[in-house]
């Protein structure tokens, strides 16, 4: 009950906070640069303009989740608001569970209106893939961002780090490579450590490299099994930020 | 860490409800095994794409063509490093290279990086026709503007004398600097008449190296008496050749 509640009120803040229209405002203004990049391309033009609004739109809807849960954490914290809620009889896991299906909620709504040209310029199955992994991304960013604010409880380093860590989770793979085959072929002590950490790194991050991918509009969808690995990995880490936000939110002193 | 930017004291670890470590150990666990279960990532090589045309590359760097060419050369000479691989020279489509190196070119006439390239990059792989295909791309280019670009020329003669040891192509291209490069350095200019000496043409580089010092182009003193002194050579050279011929 506390949970459902805290989330709708949650989503109701973000409708308050203009969400929404930010998020309309963000795909009006990228429509209209996706239609200026087709003019300017003198063949393939509708791809240049897929290819283009779909990079944009998953950085600008990564953008708007992120902050958005960052800002309202952070400013339910400035504002005593959280003393109040727990001042009631709500437990601490259903404030933060009722705090994140709000923010997925929201993430949700972005993927969706985000995604929405692309179902003009992309065939359906590949605009449906294309959102249902963006969703997964921006519930897993909602929930980076809760942890990360109710870690750091500062705007500042939290929204850092959410942002390091997204960087860092889209080059992975390729840092992964990168340290199993060294392009000098040296097998050095800090080459090994080097590898050994970047292979270390590859076992805490999910690979975002591979997730909500551009060709499959432009090119080919993924085969539904990839998707699937996409579904999982998405609730494994899900649940994992989900806990180790639980973990520090309870040992938080008021 | 959290402790860094938060005030107050934090709670024990008691306070966290045991359902939670238990979650928490439980996901970590999880995420570890779901990443022992991928396939580990594999290098590929990618094939070096066809060059987009000048007008493109123009329009998409908002008529920025200096700038477009310097991330065309550079997009070209990354391309053999890619995540976790290196492609060797030797398995680049180098038509494909000469596209991109034509474009550069084409985007930005005056810049010598390109031709830098293809003679001192490119061409120095050790294959023989993707070394003369990288010449010949740089003499075309050559005498589009051989007063800017001889420079690129003469390593590619220095090159066919040397690596492919083909002294008439080494000569073709001393003789197009000759001819067409008029402001190329005395040492470029005067290629041809050692290639020459080289190939045992002693009269032609003899007739040469006379015109060169009669016309009054070299001045500098240095140069000009060791011009001489390898005329005399020459002279000398040809005479005792001559009366080989005459013993014979």
């Amino acid at each position: 009950m506390h949970i459902t509640t805290i989330g709708k009120y949650t989503a109701l803040e973000a409708l308050r906070t203009r969400v929404p229209a930010t998020a309309m405002l963000a795909l009006v203004l990228l429509v209209c640069a996706s239609l200026f990049i087709r003019e300017l391309a003198v063949f393939e033009a509708m791809r240049f303009q897929t290819g283009f609004y779909a990079a944009a739109a998953r950085l600008v809807a990564v953008f708007l989740t992120s902050v958005y849960a960052l800002a309202s954490i952070t400013r339910e914290f400035n504002d005593k608001g959280l003393e109040v809620v727990l001042a009631l009889d709500v437990p601490r896991t259903h404030y933060i569970c009722g705090k994140l299906a709000g923010f997925m909620v929201v993430a949700m709504f972005i993927a969706v209106v985000m995604s929405l040209p692309l179902w003009i310029l992309a065939p359906a199955g590949a605009a449906c893939t294309w959102t249902a992994s963006l969703m997964i991304e921006l519930a897993l960013i909602a929930a980076l961002s809760l942890f990360c604010v109710v870690t750091f409880s500062q705007l500042l380093p939290a929204a850092g780090f959410v942002a390091a860590f997204y960087l860092l989770a889209r080059c992975i793979t390729a840092m992964r490579l990168m340290g199993a085959h060294p392009i000098s072929g040296e097998d050095t002590p800090s080459q090994q450590f080097a590898s050994a950490l970047v292979e270390g790194l590859g076992y805490l991050l999910p690979a975002l490299d591979q997730w909500t991918a551009t060709s499959w509009l432009v090119d080919s969808p993924p085969e539904p099994v990839q998707l699937l690995g996409i579904f999982l990995q998405g609730m494994v880490y899900l649940t994992l930020l989900t806990a180790a936000a639980l973990f520090d939110f309870h040992r938080r002193s008021l | 860490m959290s402790a860094l930017f938060r005030d107050g004291e934090e709670r024990t670890l008691h306070a966290v409800p045991f359902m939670v470590l238990l979650l928490l150990a439980l996901a970590l666990t999880l995420q570890i095994i779901f990443h022992a279960q991928q396939a580990t990532p594999q290098a590929r090589a990618e094939s070096l794409e066809p060059a987009p045309s000048a007008n493109v590359l123009r329009t998409a760097s908002f008529g920025e063509s200096i700038v477009a060419a310097q991330f065309s050369v550079l997009y070209l000479q990354a391309f053999d490093n890619q995540p976790g691989i290196s492609i060797p020279f030797r398995a680049l489509d180098y038509n494909r290279v000469m596209s991109w190196l034509q474009i550069a070119l084409q985007l930005d006439p005056q810049s010598g990086y390109p031709l830098m390239m293809a003679s001192q990059l490119y061409g120095q792989v050790n294959d023989e026709p993707r070394q003369r295909m990288m010449c010949e791309f740089v003499h075309a280019r050559f005498l589009e503007a051989p007063d800017l670009r001889w420079r690129w020329l003469a390593h590619c003669a220095i090159m066919a004398k040397h690596r492919l040891r083909d002294q008439p192509l080494a000569l073709r291209y001393a003789t197009d600097i000759t001819q067409y490069a008029g402001t190329a350095s005395g040492w470029a200019r005067q290629m041809r008449i050692f290639i020459l000496e080289d190939m045992g043409e002693l009269g032609s580089a003899k007739v040469l190296l006379g015109g060169l010092l009669a016309t009054g182009e070299v001045t500098d003193p240095s140069e000009l008496h060791f011009l001489t002194e390898r005329l005399k050579t020459l002279e000398e050279r040809e005479n005792s050749a001559g009366t080989t011929k005459i013993r014979q």
